[in-house]
């Protein structure tokens, strides 16, 4: 059933790039359309054979591959993964939908779109370290092409600064996962917690930290975020959705998942420090966020400081501060995805996302009214503000993490109010005031403007997520129910590994 | 699930998790109009199905307290959201004096929506309008009703996302969006002080639920730093919603919005506040920083709102500053454990407040004028707001026996022993307040006509009618205040405190009338008063000292931040690129393409490598 989730895609990558003649790009969107909501059913098919009642993988198939290397094929299934297999499902089918304009090579395009979300699924599904590596490498390089090829005018520059980190970032795990396997001397790479009976804290310590550092490239964590900001502004919209809400979210998953579930000691050793850590990457996040001027790159930053918040809640590792990461990456990845879609709108209406240029696009009939609603509604959601996704998130985050990081916890809480200064800004500049799109040159301007309407059914995706975003807002159980078992077990991870008897571990 | 009685309860009690929809549902039901999807025959079908609605609310708050009265208060909670310890619910409290909060919630909702219809007549959003109503009304009436700290959070911010859309309503004018910005992130800095102590309280107290709150902080031993910083945390979400100093800018800003929703922000917002504040009082018993913190903001506010207001020209504002100040007035009488008072204050103020914004609004809607420089004469011509205004301002000031004297009698006789000098600030606040109102009745009612009230009819029937009822129910508020009794007989109190009341009250209306008021200069040529009343019109330059100090040191920091990302930490990632290219152009210039140069290297290298493990291993 799972290998369905990789199957669909990646066969289906092939199909498209192979389609012979020369189709029209109106086609071949339909077919990866199509595509997608086949996965997105098979994925809803695993979310019915799921028993939330179970802490552990579940619904495990493999096939042995390379036995002699530790490289086995085998995908499992647990609270973790669940959500955010299902998040990649509808986002991709999200990019698929918005990813109307594409005209230049559409085969290549909706393959390379069809492979990440494969690769995806493959990473959040791997029970085997080097698998998961595989399908970490895999989402890389067809990104990278989306970036490269269907980018913005500065397009190679941000490229290769996300090529070349995100390799960084792969090294440092591949690296780890090798040392870890010569350190222990057994080519096992499965998903087994080490003891400290089995290797040393100090060894420990420094496979946590170059795994870390890979990860934390990813995610992004202050200071190696600076390739997100670029590589967002010079991707197309749906690249931006998929990045921002599918691919920071291998980093997290990878986070908790690798970091935490492989050295849970050495990670309790090392928590206060990630809790100092992550606050610093919500204030910094936070304030660059407000110091910018393309609505894009603000939205980026303010990924660099949600994405903190899972970082603090990872160091807590207590069974609430857990669930919240869960919720926290799945709310982020819901609103990002949806502020990315509706600037992008505003950005294709207008040809401008500089908020010292936009002014009033809330305007009723000649501006974009429900693109605006839509903006508010991400807006305080991503501000955290009750009834969406964004405020039961955090709140788990702080709820867990008080009692045991309370400095880190508040200072992150100061970083979600800044989330409020920001995207007020952007909300009152741009959508505020009379309608305007250049008041910077009132001469050649035309400040009586009429943007075109754009059609509901484009809004659809947009619409979509901002009805989910509500929905576990004000429903979190629906999430809560699928994931509480998972965190709970991982929070106990700790005290199971300094149980066992040194060296028992086979 | 009813927690008291074994009996099922009746319908109106188990449907009370209704009270709140109906409000939210208002504005769901709003949506197709206010989306444009119906554009034929206007918006005003979004208007009646919000009146119908919040009509459902009212009559059915109106039932369960028939039935609370029956069976006494009754506690209810459902089940909303569990993980590990943590365990949140809806609960509602349904005490009398809560649904008494909720009653005039509904109530006002009502009367400001039937008012609205008058005085939005033509504006080409209604539905919008209405549909922010109907979530505000929502929000509200769960705030009063809540029983549990978390759900009071989770409205009270929804509260604050209202106001921002409410305020920034006419969203195209500069002064609106600067206005809604202040308000939303005025009240947002109170929201994450007090998420902050909500948290904190979860993780320590467990439960959300006021009553084990209660308990726990009863033999909870917090480090007194601890037990302070929560106590300030929790008291600043009130401070921000009842725009106490030094978070009290927002509201007069607020007066940008329309005037139906300054009726219901000056009068049951602020109230909502208020409530929270109530049920928080006793979690602050250890921490007695938080109390005198309250005290102080109080008294600054009432003394300060009350002063401030006296230097306004716009006949918003003027009224604006004046709720900053009564509410200033409630939070001295809650800090000193008088909640009963603090209640009927609210109540009284609420009612009386609403009124003199109605008939502010009649005055803004025939005179399509706020100045009050330019306003005059309208005594003769608009009656029933005229009375309206007379009797809003009687209920407020402690002279006529309507509802704020017996308020203010019972306080100054409760606190006289123990706190004389904040006895002093209720006796002061009522003689500015007497005075600001009799000024601006001189300003608007009296005098000479000016050409914007030559032509004042008085206002059509949808404004008139809920402000004359209104009207009547403010003359009959002590009657009703009696049957409510939260304090054993309203009239408790002394004959010297009656006249301390009464008489600051009468001087109050002396100074108001004997003030020297210009049209054409109203600002004073005289220096000395000029700069008084410069500091006073100009809020103590509040505005101006928030930009100089926390915006000009949050916006350093961003962009301090932002140079760092780009020079320092994007320069080094660079710089790491550059030098990787240079020397890969600088290596390429070394080749020379002769053998002789490949294999000394090799050589060299060989050996020098060979030495260095002979070294190592040695």
């Amino acid at each position: 059933m799972l290998s369905l989730l990789l199957l669909i895609p990646l066969l289906g990558a092939i199909g498209l790039g192979l389609w012979p003649g020369n189709p029209e790009p109106a086609a071949i969107r339909r077919a990866a359309i199509a595509l997608l909501v086949v996965q997105l059913l098979a994925s809803l098919r695993v979310l019915l054979a799921f028993d939330p009642e179970v802490g552990g993988m579940q619904l495990q198939e493999g096939l042995s591959w390379l036995s002699s290397l530790g490289l086995e094929y085998r995908l499992g299934i647990d609270g973790l993964s669940l959500p955010l297999v299902l998040v990649n499902a509808a986002l991709c089918l999200v990019a698929a939908i918005a990813s109307r304009d594409v005209q230049a090579r559409p085969r290549l395009y909706f393959s390379l779109l069809l492979v990440i979300s494969g690769a995806v699924n493959g990473a959040f599904l791997a029970e085997n370290l080097l698998l998961f590596f595989l399908f970490y490498e895999l989402e890389l390089i067809p990104l990278w092409l989306l970036i490269s090829v269907w980018g913005g005018a500065n397009r190679a520059y941000a490229a290769t600064k996300f090529l070349i980190f995100t390799a960084v970032s792969g090294v440092l795990i591949l690296g780890a996962f090798l040392g870890l396997a010569f350190a222990t001397g057994s080519v096992d790479f499965s998903l087994t917690p080490v003891a400290a009976g089995q290797l040393s804290m100090g060894s420990q310590l420094v496979l946590l930290v170059a795994l870390l550092i890979g990860f934390g490239i990813k995610i992004p964590l202050f200071p190696f975020h600076t390739w997100l900001p670029d590589a967002h502004t010079e991707a197309s919209t749906p690249v931006s959705v998929l990045l921002a809400g599918v691919l920071l979210k291998l980093g997290t998953y990878g986070l908790l998942r690798f970091c935490m579930g492989l050295f849970p000691e050495a990670w309790a050793q090392l928590a206060p420090g990630l809790a100092i850590w992550a606050a610093i990457s919500v204030l910094f996040g936070s304030l660059a966020a407000i110091a910018q001027r393309d609505m894009k790159r603000m939205v980026a930053y303010s990924s660099v400081g949600h994405m903190g918040y899972v970082l603090l809640a990872a160091a807590a590792a207590t069974p609430v501060s857990l669930l919240g990461a869960v919720f926290q990456m799945v709310s982020h990845g819901l609103i990002s995805a949806l502020l990315f879609l509706l600037v992008g709108a505003v950005y294709r209406c207008t040809g401008t996302r500089d908020l010292e240029v936009l002014r009033g696009l809330l305007n009723p009939e000649r501006g974009l009214p429900l693109t605006g609603s839509l903006m508010i509604v991400g807006v305080m959601a991503s501000a955290g503000l009750p009834g969406m996704a964004g405020f039961i998130s955090e709140f788990l985050v702080f709820r867990g993490s008080i009692s045991v990081f309370p400095l880190a916890t508040l200072l992150s809480m100061v970083g979600s109010g800044l989330t409020a200064v920001y995207f007020l800004l952007l909300v009152n500049r741009a959508f505020f005031g009379r309608l305007a799109i250049t008041p910077r040159d009132p001469m050649g301007s035309p400040l009586d403007i009429r943007l075109p309407a754009i059609q509901l059914l484009d809004q659809g995706p947009s619409l979509a997520l901002a009805l989910s975003v509500v929905l576990i807002g004000l429903w979190p159980a629906s999430l809560g129910t699928i994931a509480e078992a998972a965190t709970t077990g991982m929070a106990l991870l700790p005290q199971l590994v300094a149980a066992i008897p040194a060296g028992g571990v086979g | 699930m009813p927690l008291v009685s074994d009996l099922p309860l009746p319908l109106p009690l188990q449907t009370v998790w209704l009270i709140p929809l109906y409000g939210f549902s208002g504005m769901v039901l709003s949506l197709p109009w206010a989306t444009g999807w119906i554009k034929r025959n206007g918006p005003r079908p979004a208007a009646y199905l919000n009146l119908l609605v919040t009509l459902l609310a009212v009559v059915h708050g109106s039932l369960v307290i028939r039935e609370v009265l029956q069976l006494g208060p009754q506690h209810l909670t459902f089940p909303w959201f569990q993980a590990d310890d943590l365990r949140l619910e809806i609960g509602f409290d349904l005490s009398l004096t809560n649904l008494a909060a909720l009653e005039l919630v509904t109530f006002m909702s009502l009367v400001c929506q039937v008012f609205g219809l008058g005085y939005l007549d033509k504006e080409w959003s209604l539905a919008r309008f209405y549909g922010l109503v109907g979530f505000f009304e929502g929000a509200m009436s769960g705030v009063v009703l809540s029983s549990s700290l978390f759900m009071s959070y989770f409205l009270l911010e929804m509260l604050t996302l209202s106001t921002y859309l409410l305020v920034g309503f006419w969203y195209a004018q500069p002064l609106v969006v600067t206005a809604a910005r202040d308000a939303f992130l005025t009240k947002r800095v109170g929201d994450v002080l007090l998420l902050m102590g909500v948290v904190a309280l979860s993780a320590w107290a467990g439960s959300m639920e006021f009553n084990d709150l209660y308990a726990w902080s009863a033999q909870a031993n917090l480090p007194p730093l601890a037990a302070n910083l929560l106590g300030l945390g929790l008291i600043a979400g009130p401070m921000g919603k009842c725009a106490q100093f030094p978070m009290h800018l927002w509201l007069d800003e607020a007066m940008e919005g329309p005037n139906p929703a300054s009726i219901l922000r000056n009068s049951v917002v602020v109230t909502c506040g208020a409530v929270v504040l109530l049920k928080l009082m006793p979690l602050l018993q250890a921490a007695p920083l938080a109390t005198t913190v309250l005290l102080a903001v109080g008294a600054i506010s009432a003394v300060g709102g009350a002063l401030v207001a006296i230097a306004q020209v716009d006949l918003k504002r003027a009224f604006s500053y004046s709720t900053t100040s009564y509410l200033g007035l409630v939070f001295i009488a809650i800090a000193l454990q008088q909640p009963g008072i603090a209640l009927l204050m609210l109540f009284a103020h609420g009612l009386a407040k609403a009124l003199l914004f109605m008939s502010v609004g009649s005055i803004i809607a025939t005179t399509n004028c706020q100045d009050l420089t330019e306003l005059g004469g309208l005594g003769g011509r608009m009656p029933a707001t005229t009375l309206a205004y007379l009797v809003g301002g009687a209920g407020l000031v402690g002279l006529l026996p309507l509802g704020c004297f017996w308020c203010y009698g019972l306080i100054v006789e409760a606190i006289r022993p123990a706190a004389p000098l904040l006895a002093g600030v209720f006796i002061l606040t009522n003689l500015l307040t007497a005075l600001n109102l009799t000024r601006v009745f001189r300003s608007v009612f009296l005098g000479a006509p000016t050409p914007k009230t030559r032509r004042a009819p008085e206002v059509n029937w949808l404004m008139a009618t809920p402000m004359v009822s209104l009207s009547v129910i403010v003359l009959l508020l002590p009657w009703i205040m009696q049957r409510l009794d939260p304090v054993p007989g309203i009239n408790s109190f002394s004959l010297p405190a009656a006249l301390a009341v009464a008489g600051s009250g009468a001087a109050g209306v002396a100074a108001g009338t004997l003030v020297h008021l210009d049209q054409f200069w109203s600002r004073s040529r005289q220096k000395t008063v000029r700069l008084v009343q410069d500091l006073l019109a100009f809020d103590f330059y509040t505005p101006a000292i928030y930009r100089a100090t926390i915006v000009a040191f949050v916006a350093a920091l961003a962009n301090f931040a932002s140079w760092f990302d780009r020079a320092v930490v994007n320069g080094l990632v660079n710089g790491i690129g550059r030098a990787s290219l240079i020397s890969a152009e600088g290596l390429k210039l070394g080749v020379s393409g002769q053998m002789q140069t490949y294999v000394l290297t090799a050589v060299v290298a060989i050996v020098l490598l060979l030495s260095a493990m002979q070294w190592w291993f040695s």
